[in-house]
């Protein structure tokens, strides 16, 4: 499994690298959407996007929205984890094309048992 | 810094007169980290001091037991029981129950809710039009009973394995924390039990979960335990228990009395007929 | 001045969503404890950094965070995971008491009136500075690892040129 880290904190990235490494996923980064966008063209597909969504350049939630404008992208998971913590924003972000949503401040278990329910990680087998 | 070892005996006592549950050498600093903030609110320099006050003051005797019975919860812990729940055992007590058209539900170490109300909101989506249900949320902690009252959960609690469809769909915000619908809460009856405890007045059910709690006693309690559930599930109803909790060592009458079926990954547990 | 009919987070509000990001961040090993601090008093330390976000939409508010070089340093040095003994750089600092502010102040956004919107994070080496038409609404004062940490909402009224 294949996780990409988008946010415009290192510290962040640092944070959520460490936690999806101890589940075995291999990881990439990118400060902000527009390099989240660039790295997909380029690259091989990750299985699932962590995505802030207060960024320079381009934010999260218009990430989300390019993203699933592009049927070769379809089949990637995409997980918002931002601060962006009002009922209305998390309804945007879902009716937008995000499978699930963290809220900042968050738990490691919070992000692993989320991957679990999208099936992501153990479980299944 | 980490409390005597008599501290910590004392504290596994006292634990186990008041709730029957076990404290297993090894978990001294769970003891110390679960205290010591009640020791420097009792102006206590050391959770040794604190615990020497214990047998004195049943306030804090009430307070610390609270603080050491806390279970860490997430929505659909380990989910795996949940799906068995909506895909297999819920046809059939549709079936079973088809003439009162009425479910009741026992979450018995309810702690702070968030199985109740996992199991509220799956009815609320899979119960078809015209049932009714109850779910009956009992705990020894008084403490945790106010929190399954309150039905608010902070931010940290809700990221935990709650789906965000269901999250927005169930909650509203309540100031800095998320609160369960209305709708959601009435469904949710609060119940002081303490599980070594006569089972009196609570009626019988179609799904007893009895999850993540059994470890905490020791094997004579938790033999009684599984004898006098017996008599509070339905006969066409069903015993969960955690994922990690197995009845293979159980005594013949034990044995005799429940049937164990595997689901997929889960295993639940029925009465057995007659005998 | 007609600062009070501005809808602002109450300090408990404020002091909660402190330690629920405290936490999660730096553990719970050692607490955040409330700190006296008469009003209007500056934040009192030499080596400071201070950081805020601003919120505008359907409220209008500055959050601003100010802590002592050594609880930035912890902080950044525990949120990249910085081995033990090795220097915490500006950079690294500044990064991660952005972070903190932006957690901060989102979820202090949420408690408000809105839609509104989260700037992005800017943060300085030394006290932070109010613009003369702000005006505080909730001050949060704690100590960790004795080490003072402020939390502060300004409100701007409507129409005022920051």
């Amino acid at each position: 499994m294949k996780a990409l880290i988008i946010d415009d904190s290192r510290a962040m990235r640092s944070i959520l690298r460490r936690i999806v490494t101890a589940l075995d996923f291999e990881t990439e980064e990118a400060g902000h959407g527009q390099e989240a966008l660039d790295k997909l063209r380029d690259g091989e597909l990750p299985d699932v996007c962590l995505v802030d969504w207060n960024m320079p350049v381009m934010d999260g939630y218009t990430f989300i929205t390019e993203v699933r404008s592009n049927p070769d992208w379809r089949g990637m998971t995409l997980m918002m984890v931002t601060t962006e913590s009002e009922q209305r924003q998390i309804v945007r972000a879902l009716a937008a094309g995000a499978h699930e949503y963290v809220i900042k401040p968050f738990t490691p278990d919070a992000i692993a048992e989320k991957l679990e329910m999208l099936g992501l990680v153990g479980g299944a087998a | 810094m980490t409390a005597a070892p008599d501290t910590y005996e004392s504290v596994s006592a006292l634990v186990r007169r008041e709730t029957a549950m076990v404290y297993d050498a090894g978990k001294e600093y769970l003891v110390e980290a679960r205290l010591r903030p009640l020791a420097t609110a009792a102006g206590c320099s050391t959770v040794d001091e604190y615990v020497r006050r214990l047998p004195l003051d049943a306030e804090e005797r009430r307070k610390a037991m609270d603080a050491l019975t806390i279970n860490e919860t997430s929505w659909f812990r380990d989910h795996a029981p949940y799906q068995v729940f909506t895909d297999v055992l819920l046809p059939r007590l549709l079936e079973a129950k088809a003439a009162q058209r009425h479910l009741r539900i026992w979450s018995a170490a309810a702690s702070s809710g968030q199985e109740a109300y996992s199991v509220a909101m799956l009815l609320d989506q899979h119960l078809p039009a015209g049932w009714t249900h109850e779910i009956v949320a009992t705990d020894v902690s008084t403490a945790m009973l106010d929190r399954v009252r309150a039905a608010r959960y902070s931010a940290v609690e809700v990221n935990r394995g709650l789906p965000a469809t269901a999250l927005v769909r169930y909650f509203e915000r309540a100031g800095n924390e998320w609160e369960v619908v209305p709708h959601l809460r009435e469904k949710v009856t609060v119940r002081h039990l303490n599980l070594a405890a006569p089972y009196v007045g609570l009626g019988h059910f179609d799904l007893i979960l009895l999850r993540n709690v059994l470890i905490y006693f020791d094997q004579d309690t938790k033999h009684d335990i599984l004898r006098r559930m017996r008599a509070m599930v339905e006969p066409h109803g069903y015993l969960m228990l955690g994922s990690s909790e197995t009845t293979l060592d159980l005594p013949s009458d034990l044995a005799a009395a429940w049937r164990r079926e595997q689901e997929g990954r889960v295993q639940v547990h029925r009465p057995t007929t007659g005998a | 001045m007609t600062a009070t009919a501005i809808p602002a987070p109450t300090h408990d509000d404020v002091r909660g969503v402190v330690d629920e990001v405290w936490e999660t961040l730096l553990g719970d090993a050692a607490p955040l404890m409330t700190r006296l601090v008469p009003a209007r008093a500056p934040f009192d330390s030499a080596g400071v950094w201070s950081a805020s976000v601003s919120v505008s939409g359907g409220w209008q508010g500055i959050v601003t965070v100010e802590l002592t070089e050594y609880v930035a340093g912890a902080l950044a040095a525990t949120m990249l995971a910085l081995p033990e003994g090795l220097e915490v750089v500006d950079a690294d600092i500044a990064d991660a008491v952005g972070e903190l502010v932006n957690m901060v102040g989102g979820n202090v956004k949420s408690l408000m009136p809105g839609p509104s919107v989260l700037s992005l994070p800017s943060v300085a080496a030394g006290r932070a500075a109010f613009s003369s038409d702000a005006s505080e609404v909730a001050r949060v004062d704690v100590t960790w690892a004795e080490q003072p940490v402020r939390v502060c909402v300004h409100v701007v009224p409507a129409g005022a040129a920051r």
